[in-house]
């Protein structure tokens, strides 16, 4: 590790003025517990890290409106947004999701907003924000602007957000009726980053499914909607043959990639039967109201 | 009170949990420098060029050192337990990738580190081999020279074969298996193979090296202490006693750091900087340090058709790596056990240690044991199932009993094997129905035993320091590493001294004052130590007697030793001190055929059972519960003991369901936690631990070790329920999502097609 400059600016406008849109070392850090990672493993090297630590209190607040709209600070900690009991209760699939998310001590430093941006395919947030049509807000230098989550993604560690922006809070769409599930398959230790995750949030009328949102992550190179799978559900009832098919579409559709973790092809079986038995997780799971 | 047989708490327990506890790797000496290192990028290949001028141009640098540089103060830098054929760093040639070609010494680890980036080598590369079944023909040849170490009894035949990268090779043989053949009912042949993975102790590697006035002290988190002392004076020239080797508690070794590892390279470091120098290992770097051998085993049987073994013929490939590291005495010593635990007239044994060009391998808790184990209980439950016998009654009809010999003609003692079958049986229950379920999730069980012969001939010495006050400090040199050790030495003092183990000071190892162990390895020290402690705190206890007969007390008096010392002193004054040596015999295998009257003191003796769950459309397999059941004669400390038999089932739940360095073009692709991953506390199933009622008669209070049992069986445990569920038998380790989906989809002939 070589030296770099350390900056601690004290508003998030200040620290949008600190970095730097042309020079790929000079990288905002809030829980810093990814951007550490390669600094120990020599992938990067910064020139000047900008801290957000200490506007941290202002942009970390966890509310729940009347309407059941759920807003984070980027800020927050994952154990934060863990223990946050109204943000549990409005949406229980993020409280199943967050107590397997790497672990305890990861959770107590990592910030919402770092999960976000930063663009590892194999994390657990960004599938299920996007199934559940959460927006961000990203802060730049002249005007801030909303993203959908799904659309905050263009490659591997690409996101939209530019490297003189800052994603400042995130909203999550009340709940209503729809129901959620968020699937982690590992290949290895329960600790593992996924080698597949599927996202899915619902309408079920009676046992038609409507307005489905259907999210692959870890075995793809973002996260990424399935259009083609939601398609055959949207509409459907989710009996074995409208799963399968909605299984097979999805394995058409998504650019697996093949790791450590599994081949293409064991991928492809995995997202196969991913699909339905997300959905199923989804419609078992508890209502909210 | 008796303190033998007390399930008390570790004594160091409370240091650990409340940050007290010393190890190296906190240790900083005034003026100490950081040392990093520059490692191959090439499998096997001629070093042409090394620059190493803009590393040595960076500020704050203090020395670049290469191979070349270590000659001036280590004029023959090659060590190594059977062979002395690792360089300190790389000289002429580099055989693994991820080799010490150079080192950066400076005042802040961060410098060495950005200056490592700065060296630059060039090679001239030669052929590779990676498998340990072409290595035996490869023309790609590891070591030109092989240089015999000449050190340890059971190695002194030790010679390679020149010209191949043949290290070691072992044979055996009993009866005729040919002719047995041709007479049985039936012939399985089966291969099996297994994954290199490696220790990972949570401390890694780390050493420091300080130079004195006429010596050097050496601080370093390793198994072997008197060891290093003796190597690092032989690579020196110099007198065991100017080498000072001081050990505080380790963070885990499972075998990775047994004899030397970073020991002389931080020597001669240290001695061409003139100042002390530490080397501390990433995690990452443990990756290119030791690792546990890959194995090819060829297993045959003949077997009549009620099921009882005539003759069996084992031919087991090991690779090494690039150094032989303490690889010979696996294939030797783990090899005269391939047949396993059953009763078999005609046997053959061909056991080849191998050179390659990957990460050395060398001892791994179990000692290459469960690379045995993991075929031949895979082999005898197919044949069992083959032939429409229960897999317990296999086993029950073969098993190898009290008194019979074992392949090297040992004949079996204080071996508890019937009995730790029987546990199993009755644990799992056996005789019970099991549900297999019906739809997406198939349940199955299975069983596996194993066994493991003790390293032999060893030394052990101890030293018992009864202070006038009463108060008893005990001097050995092993090394408690975190299974428990030092509690259990305590234990055995105070049991000898009739006082509280609690109030047994253990010392940690500093060569200066502590004597002679052979090692902490191979689950020898409860037996060894055990015997050497014993002895001191008996010799401590007759000079006690003796000290108060000098004051004029009466034989069998209850003075407490406090008092006879004020009798004998006319003060609080003066000193006991008692010592104790172990060693048990041996004979060493016939160098044809590999018998041997006496081959062992003592064997370990484990099983597993396995009940599993598998996921038919993932392929996933979820362990719904494991008993883990041993022998180790009767436990000094039971609670400890039954830990021993979680932690070593654990570990090798890893190396059965998932852990694996995955190599490509001899690069390890996933040297890193994040993609090489082991078990986790979410992956601990529940587990039943059992011990059997047992006295090892030439043990330490009917006590022997058992480190490394609850390892030998978890594999093939495994392998056989997913075979009792699904009916697929997997012949690779490990057993992963993915090799689990595919013989599944194969075996329904609908495979997995791989993209061209």
């Amino acid at each position: 590790m070589t030296p770099f400059e350390l900056m601690e600016p004290q508003t998030l406008q200040e620290a949008v003025g600190l970095l730097d849109p042309d020079d790929a070392s000079v990288r905002p850090v809030a829980g810093g517990t990814a951007l550490m990672l390669m600094m120990k493993a020599g992938v990067f090297a910064p020139t000047r890290l900008v801290s957000l630590q200490h506007i941290g209190a202002q942009h970390s607040e966890i509310g729940v409106s009347g309407a059941g709209e759920l807003r984070i600070g980027a800020m927050a900690t994952l154990s934060a947004l863990e223990r946050n009991t109204k943000a549990a209760e409005a949406f229980p699939v993020i409280a199943r999701m967050l107590p397997r998310l790497s672990n305890v001590r990861v959770r107590n430093v990592a910030c919402v907003g770092g999960a976000l941006a930063h663009g590892d395919p194999h994390m657990d947030l960004p599938p299920v924000l996007a199934a559940l049509g959460a927006k961000v807000s990203i802060v730049g230098p002249k005007e801030s602007r909303d993203v959908a989550v799904d659309e905050l993604y263009t490659g591997y560690y690409e996101t939209v957000v530019g490297r003189n922006e800052l994603i400042a809070d995130v909203i999550v769409p009340a709940m209503q009726s729809r129901k959620a599930a968020y699937l982690k398959i590992t290949a290895r230790s329960a600790d593992d980053w996924p080698a597949l995750g599927v996202a899915v949030a619902l309408h079920a009328d009676g046992n038609t499914l409507r307005d489905v949102r259907l999210v692959a992550s870890a075995a793809t190179a973002m996260v990424m909607r399935l259009t083609e799978a939601e398609k055959i559900l949207n509409g459907a009832s989710a009996d074995d043959a409208t799963l399968k098919r909605a299984g097979d579409a999805a394995v058409a559709e998504a650019p697996i990639i093949g790791d450590i973790r599994g081949s293409v092809a064991y991928k492809r079986e995995l997202l196969r039967v991913g699909v339905g038995r997300a959905v199923r997780q989804a419609l078992s799971s508890r209502p909210t109201h | 009170m008796a303190q033998v047989g007390r399930g008390i708490p570790r004594l160091e327990a409370r240091s650990k949990v409340t940050g007290r506890a010393e190890y190296t790797h906190n240790l900083r000496l005034p003026g100490m420098l950081y040392a990093k290192v520059f490692r191959s990028t090439v499998p096997h290949g001629r070093i042409v060029r090394i620059d190493t001028s803009a590393a040595a141009a960076l500020p704050g640098v203090e020395r670049v050192v290469t191979g070349e540089d270590i000659r001036k103060v280590i004029p023959e830098p090659y060590y190594g337990p059977a062979f002395h054929d690792q360089p300190i760093l790389a000289l002429d040639k580099v055989r693994h990738v991820g080799e010490p070609v150079a080192a950066v010494v400076a005042a802040d680890p961060h410098v060495a580190e950005q200056a490592v980036q700065l060296i630059e080598a060039e090679y001239e590369e030669l052929p590779a081999v990676y498998d340990e079944v072409e290595a035996m023909t490869s023309q790609a040849i590891v070591h030109e020279v092989l240089k015999p170490a000449g050190t340890f009894a059971d190695l002194k035949h030790l010679a390679g074969k020149t010209g191949t990268n043949v290290a070691l090779d072992f044979h055996l043989t009993r009866g005729d298996t040919d002719k047995a053949f041709a007479g049985a009912d039936h012939v399985f042949e089966h291969t099996f193979r297994s994954q290199q993975a490696l220790h990972l102790a949570f401390e890694p590697f780390v050493a420091v090296a300080e130079p004195g006035d006429g010596m050097v002290t050496v601080h370093t988190s390793n198994q072997t202490p008197s060891f290093v002392r003796m190597e690092i004076a032989r690579l020196l020239g110099w007198q065991e006693n100017q080498v000072r080797v001081k050990v505080p508690l380790l963070g885990g070794g499972f075998g990775a750091k047994v004899y030397v590892k970073l020991e002389p390279l931080v020597v001669a470091l240290a001695l061409i900087v003139r100042r002390p120098v530490k080397v501390a290992l990433t995690m990452e770097e443990q990756f290119y340090m030791i690792t546990k051998h890959p194995t090819t085993f060829r297993i045959k049987s003949g077997v009549t058709k009620d099921g009882k073994i005539t003759a069996r013929e084992c031919e087991v490939h090991w690779n090494g790596g690039a150094y032989a590291d303490i690889g010979p005495r696996v294939c030797q010593k783990s090899g005269f056990t391939a047949p396993g635990p059953y009763d078999i007239d005609h046997i053959k044994i061909d056991s080849y240690e191998l050179y390659t060009n990957r990460t050395p391998c060398g001892a791994l808790r179990g000692f290459g044991i469960p690379q045995l184990v993991w075929a031949y209980e895979c082999h005898t439950d197919i044949i069992a199932r083959e032939l429409g016998i229960d897999p317990v009654e296999m086993r029950r009809k073969n098993i190898l009993r009290e008194g019979r010999p074992q392949a090297t003609g040992t004949k079996m003692k204080d071996a508890a094997i019937e009995q730790v079958l029987d546990a199993l049986a009755e644990q799992m229950p056996w005789s019970k129905p099991f549900d297999r379920g019906t739809g997406v999730i198939r349940r199955g069980r299975g069983i596996a035993i194993g066994f493991k012969a003790s390293i032999s001939p060893t030394t052990s010495v101890a030293i018992v320091n009864v202070s006038a006050d009463g108060s008893a400090s005990l001097n050995m040199a092993t090394t408690d590493m975190g299974q428990g050790s030092d509690t259990i030495m305590a234990q055995i003092v105070a049991e000898v001294l009739d006082i509280q183990a609690e109030h047994v000071r253990v010392m940690h190892t500093d060569t200066d004052i502590t004597p002679y162990d052979m090692g902490t390895l191979g689950s020898r020290s409860t037996f060894h130590m055990g015997h050497a402690v014993r002895l001191a705190a008996e010799d401590a206890k007759a000079k006690l007697a003796a000290l108060a007969a000098e004051a004029g007390l009466p034989p069998g008096t209850n003075y407490p030793p406090s008092e006879i010392f004020v009798k004998r002193y006319g003060m609080r004054a003066g000193n006991v001190i008692g010592s104790g040596t172990y060693i048990p015999t041996y004979q060493s295998p016939d160098k044809t055929t590999g018998m041997s009257e006496n081959v062992t003191p003592f064997w370990m003796i484990g099983g597993t059972g396995a009940e599993i769950e598998v996921d038919t459309e993932t392929g996933k397999v979820r362990v719904t519960r494991l008993v883990n059941v041993a022998d180790c004669g009767t436990p000094i400390n039971p609670r400890i003991a039954t830990t021993q038999l979680s932690g070593g089932a654990t570990m090798a739940l890893g190396f059965t369901l998932f852990e694996d360095m995955v190599l490509d073009g001899g690069q390890v692709t996933n040297a890193s936690l994040a993609d090489y991953k082991i078990p986790g506390m979410h992956d601990i199933p529940p587990m039943y631990n059992e011990l059997v009622d047992a006295k090892q008669s030439n043990g330490p209070f009917g006590a022997k070790g058992l480190g490394e049992s609850a390892t030998f069986g978890v594999s093939p445990a495994i392998a056989n329920a997913l075979d009792d569920a699904v009916g697929i038998r997997l012949t690779d380790l490990p057993m992963t999502p993915e090799a689990v989906l595919r013989a599944l989809r194969a075996k329904e002939g609908r495979p997995l097609e791989d993209d061209a």
